[in-house]
Formats: C-alpha cells, sequence, structure tokens
C-alpha cells in the first residue's frame, strides 16, 4: 500500500489544486472556485483563535456547502457593495506540507500550508498573512476540499472588509 | 467650507432639528471636544457581567481612548479601574480578558490586587515617610452600575445615575435579556471586531436603507426560502415603527412583521427555533416563565430583536450586542458580542451563532455592506460645497404617544434625529 502524501505526484498535483484554488480567488471566479468543493465542506475562518469549538465561539467565517453557493451568489449578485469595485487580489500559497499518511486514493489528506495575501481597495493596500488547512477528498481522480481553515495571524485584531475569498 | 469651531459660538448649532452640518462628521477638533463632553463624561456601555463570571475574572475595554480592567475583585464585587501604573504611566494588565490574582507593572514591579490596591513596589526603603500606598491603587473609574448584567461607566464623579440616563431604553434592555429564559444573556462566545474608515455616529439606526444597501439579504432571503420575503417590511407602507425613546436612545420596532413559527424563519440573522427537543424544551421554559404560550410567542416575537440603540455607544441588534469605539472623527471599531441564551439546548445557541455570522462581523452578508456605505459617507461628507444633510424625512408625520415616545413608520428619521437632538445637547 503506498501512502499518497509520499508520492511526488501527488505533492505537485495537491500545489497544482491549490495554485489553482487561489488563482480562483484572487481573480472573483465564483463558480470555478465553488466547483473545487465538496458538497459535504466547510469553509472555516476562526475569530479571535486559531482553534476552537465552533459550535460554542463565533466565527469570521463558518460556511457549511449551502453556505458557500450563498456567499459566491451574493458575490455575483448586483448590490454586494462591500465588494463593488471588486477588491484587487494577488496571493501566494507555500509552505506546504501534509499532515497524514492517507492510505488509499478515496482517503481525506491533510494539508497545511501559509498563505500571504495583498489586497487593494478603496486606495488601500493590506497585507493578510494567514495559516491554511486543508482536508482535500479524491473524488473521481479530482481533488475536492473538503475543509479550508484560513487561521488569519490578525484574527484577534478589529478588521476590515474580509468579503472576498481568502 | 471647513467648519473651524474656534470661530463657532456652539456646536448645538451645527445641528437642525432637520439637517445636520457635515463638520460634525468629519471635523478632528469636534471629535476631540466628543471625547471630553460625551464619551468622558455620560454614561457608556462598558461590559457584560457574563464577560467576568469569575472572582478575579477581568477584561480590558476602551472608553474612547482610554483603556480600563473591568475586574471582578477576590469579593465577587465587578470594578472598573484605568489601565495605567500610578508610578509612570505604564499599562498594567496586557490582555483583553483573562483571570488573575495581582496586575505586575512591567516597568518597576510595581504590584496591584484584583480589587485595585498597591499591594507591592520593590526597594520601599528609597521612599520617604509620607509615601502612602493606600493612596495609589489603580485609579477607579468614577462612577459604574449595571442594568440586567449590562455594566456602564460614568467618568463624571456626579450627574444623573444610570438608571435615569437609560431612561426608556432600560425596559428593552430588559427584554433583549427575556428572549433567554433565564432572564440573562451570556456573552462568551467570543468577540467580532471591525473597523471602518468613517465616523462613530454613522452606526445609527436606520430603517430606510435596508433594501437598497441590504439588496443582496433579501435576494438570500428570496433565494433560500422560495419566494421574497415582504420588502414592503422596510417601506413607507410598512407597519414597523422607528421610535425615539428619548436621550439619545431609540429604536425600531420591527416586531409586526416578525412571526415567531417553529422551524420557519423570517430573519435569516435570527435563525429560527428548530423544530427539536431542544426547541421544544427553549419554548416550554419560556412558557413557564411567561404563563401562557401567547405570552410567550408574544415575549420572543418582541424580544429577539428588540433592534435598540443605547446613546451613545451600545447597540442591541437581533443577537448581537454591538459597542461603538469611536479612535478619531474618520475612524472607528465596532465590536460585536454574539449574545446566547442560558440553559437552552446548544443547538440554539449553535444556531443562534451561525445566523449571527450569516449577517454580522467582517465577512457576513449584511454589515459590511454597512461599513461601505459608512465609508463612502466619509469620503461625500469632506464636500462640503452644500454641507448640510437632510435628515427631515416623517418629520411632519410622526405621532407623539402619551409616555413622550416619538413615533414614525420604519422609513421615518425620527432615530437619526433624536440622537442629533441629544448630541446638541450633550455638546451645547
Amino acid at each position: 500500500m503506498s501512502t499518497i502524501s509520499s508520492d511526488i505526484s501527488v505533492r505537485s498535483r495537491v500545489e497544482a489544486f491549490l495554485d489553482h484554488e487561489a488563482d480562483c480567488a484572487d481573480r472573483h471566479l465564483y463558480s470555478e472556485w465553488l466547483e473545487l468543493w465538496s458538497p459535504t465542506g466547510t469553509y472555516w475562518v476562526p475569530c479571535n483563535a486559531d482553534d476552537y469549538d465552533p459550535r460554542h465561539h463565533v466565527s469570521i467565517i463558518y460556511d457549511d456547502y449551502q453556505r458557500l453557493q450563498e456567499r459566491c451568489f451574493r458575490l455575483s449578485a448586483e448590490g454586494a457593495h462591500a465588494q463593488d469595485p471588486p477588491s484587487r487580489l494577488c496571493r501566494i500559497v507555500g509552505n506546504i506540507q501534509f499532515d497524514n499518511e492517507a492510505c488509499s486514493d478515496d482517503g481525506e489528506l491533510h494539508v497545511r500550508a501559509n498563505m500571504v495575501l495583498v489586497e487593494v481597495r478603496s486606495g488601500l493596500k493590506t497585507v493578510y498573512a494567514a495559516r491554511l488547512e486543508y482536508r482535500l477528498l479524491l473524488v473521481e481522480d479530482a481533488f475536492r476540499i473538503n475543509l479550508k481553515k484560513v487561521m488569519l495571524l490578525d484574527n484577534d485584531e478589529a478588521l476590515g472588509n474580509l468579503t472576498f475569498i481568502l | 467650507m471647513a467648519v473651524e469651531m474656534s470661530e463657532h459660538v456652539s456646536y448645538a448649532s451645527l445641528i437642525e432639528e432637520e439637517r445636520v452640518h457635515s463638520a460634525v462628521f468629519t471635523a478632528e477638533d469636534i471629535f476631540e471636544a466628543e471625547l471630553e463632553r460625551i464619551f468622558y463624561r455620560y454614561w457608556v456601555y462598558l461590559a457584560h457581567e457574563s464577560e467576568i463570571p469569575e472572582a478575579g475574572d477581568y477584561c480590558t475595554k476602551w472608553i474612547g481612548r482610554q483603556q480600563v480592567v473591568v475586574c471582578r475583585g477576590g469579593d465577587g464585587e465587578i470594578r472598573a479601574f484605568f489601565n495605567r501604573c500610578r508610578h509612570r504611566g505604564t499599562t498594567v494588565c496586557r490582555y483583553e480578558s483573562g483571570h488573575a490574582e495581582f496586575f505586575r507593572c512591567p516597568y518597576h514591579g510595581w504590584t496591584y490586587s484584583n480589587e485595585g490596591r498597591l499591594v507591592g513596589v520593590p526597594f520601599p526603603s528609597r521612599y520617604g515617610a509620607d509615601f502612602n500606598k493606600e493612596e495609589l491603587g489603580l485609579a477607579p473609574v468614577p462612577r459604574h452600575d449595571q442594568h440586567r448584567g449590562f455594566v456602564f461607566a460614568s467618568l463624571a464623579t456626579e450627574g444623573p445615575s444610570l438608571a435615569d440616563h437609560l431612561g426608556r431604553a432600560a425596559e428593552y434592555i430588559g427584554l433583549f435579556a427575556d428572549a433567554s429564559p433565564t432572564g440573562k444573556v451570556v456573552l462568551r462566545s467570543g468577540a467580532s471586531k471591525s473597523n471602518f474608515r468613517g465616523n462613530w455616529k454613522f452606526v445609527g439606526m436606520d430603517g430606510y436603507h435596508v433594501n437598497f444597501t441590504h439588496k443582496t439579504v433579501l435576494d438570500l432571503q428570496k433565494r433560500r426560502n422560495g419566494v421574497a420575503i415582504n420588502r414592503n417590511s422596510n417601506t413607507d407602507r410598512s407597519p414597523n415603527r422607528t421610535v425615539d425613546l428619548g436621550g439619545g436612545h431609540c429604536r425600531l420596532d420591527l416586531s409586526e412583521t416578525d412571526r415567531v413559527e417553529v422551524g420557519k424563519s423570517t430573519s435569516l440573522m435570527l435563525g429560527e427555533i428548530p423544530d427539536t427537543e431542544g426547541g421544544a424544551a427553549y419554548l416550554r421554559a419560556m412558557i413557564a416563565r411567561w404563563g401562557s404560550e401567547d405570552a410567550a410567542y408574544d415575549k420572543i416575537r418582541r424580544a429577539r430583536d428588540v433592534h435598540l440603540h443605547v446613546w451613545p455607544n451600545l447597540q442591541l441588534i437581533g443577537s448581537e450586542v454591538r459597542v461603538i469605539r469611536p479612535v478619531s472623527a474618520a475612524y472607528t471599531e465596532v465590536f460585536g458580542y454574539p449574545a446566547m441564551l442560558g440553559d437552552v439546548a446548544d443547538e440554539l445557541n449553535e444556531r443562534r451563532l451561525r445566523a449571527y455570522e450569516w449577517f454580522n462581523g467582517v465577512a457576513g452578508f449584511g454589515s459590511p455592506d454597512d461599513r461601505e456605505v459608512f465609508e463612502r459617507n466619509q469620503i461625500g461628507l469632506f464636500c462640503d460645497q452644500e454641507p448640510w444633510l437632510v435628515l427631515s424625512r416623517g418629520s411632519g408625520f410622526v405621532e407623539e404617544t402619551s409616555d413622550g415616545r416619538v413615533v414614525g413608520n420604519i422609513t421615518d428619521e425620527v432615530t437619526q434625529r433624536s440622537q442629533m437632538r441629544q448630541w446638541a445637547k450633550a455638546m451645547g
């Protein structure tokens, strides 16, 4: 039984997948971005701390798939003033590490990465940095996001407008 | 043209009954005066007692730009101190919340008890006989008091009591807490902290903006429910009301179009009472407290979104305890604390959190659009060729109730006029 995370080709596939996801987010390609998700997925941006029980603590974002669809619907619709005009975004995702040794090709791959994101909007350039945690499912030979957790360095500070895709 | 206040007789001249001068929102010297005359004089909301439930628990808060430590001492009493070592002024408390028996200054080691007494000064032999530790405790905030667990403070040593200040607003703070079967809400689920580049007074009460600023929220409700919700809830034909409670306190009364139905939600911001054992237990507890099913449903309908502004810095909207922190004329921080219900099934509070996040916070579907508008207001208001804002909406049509409330249609600028009238009174 081979471990998929030690496989060089899997590693490069994960990198390519995360690069593609970053590109969709940066360029506001909401329907393409949504296609990268499993319907069982959770998009989590913790608030005040990096980890806690989200049933008992508020989050900046805690989207199930239905709410992810709503988020993309809203951002694509007229009247989302906080993204009119949209933020200009450029991010680097790197320092990818594999946290588990998923043993079969239908297993969930646990991936960690770091992100640096620069946003320009309304005359203001803002740098966001975050540690990322992904759980990826391999579905019909394609990765699907089952969890994306974005641990912003400043998640306990007063933040501005985070209505774009982190 | 910019208003130079030194040339003006009074700040109050910038406020007329139906219009307001934009300098009120843009002038830094007026902002400095607001700190002195409003935030450092009137009662302001500070903290909720549930944030510091145990002896030794503390939290740090802001009154304007002054940081305050709110601490429950070993004797169980809540006290509020300025976060400043009496020696050379260093903050003695570094964290926003925690538990401490002592606060020790990092500079020279002066140590204070959690009741504010100076209990330790290193190498005391170099102070003279007249050095009195008793006189050098952390400076207490002159007055603090609470209503239904909401702790307010005033930097004025004398003046109206908190009850006098709250007036008719007290009833609605109580109503907010009455959504909980225990009659108290619990603020232990974190804080959603946001900022915007605009004036603190933009965080007001406005029933006119919903269909425009929050178009996507209405579209999402239609998408979720399959039918359009009643957009007339927020129009000149709505039975909902704006209410001036006096003293700058005001509210939107949205209860006319709210319906309490198990398993259904009229507002995705509030979530629904789930059709589960947890939901049923909540209703049983409310019926037990209020005497009948009708009374309990009526209480829930009125309590779950009191939409109250307690002048100057507190709002209770949906499940949010929203606290406004003025930083400068053109920069504001807003802290949102989701208020949880006491003694209910976890699933109810979990739904409350998820519904909170749906609208609120820096990535929600509602509040960011409000703050976008506030930032655009700030930019717009610097264009002061025509400096007067129009706040006349509904002015000729409002009613005054026998107990002195001014009531208008939900889109009327009753609330803005209420706040501006109070601003003029406070600023003089």
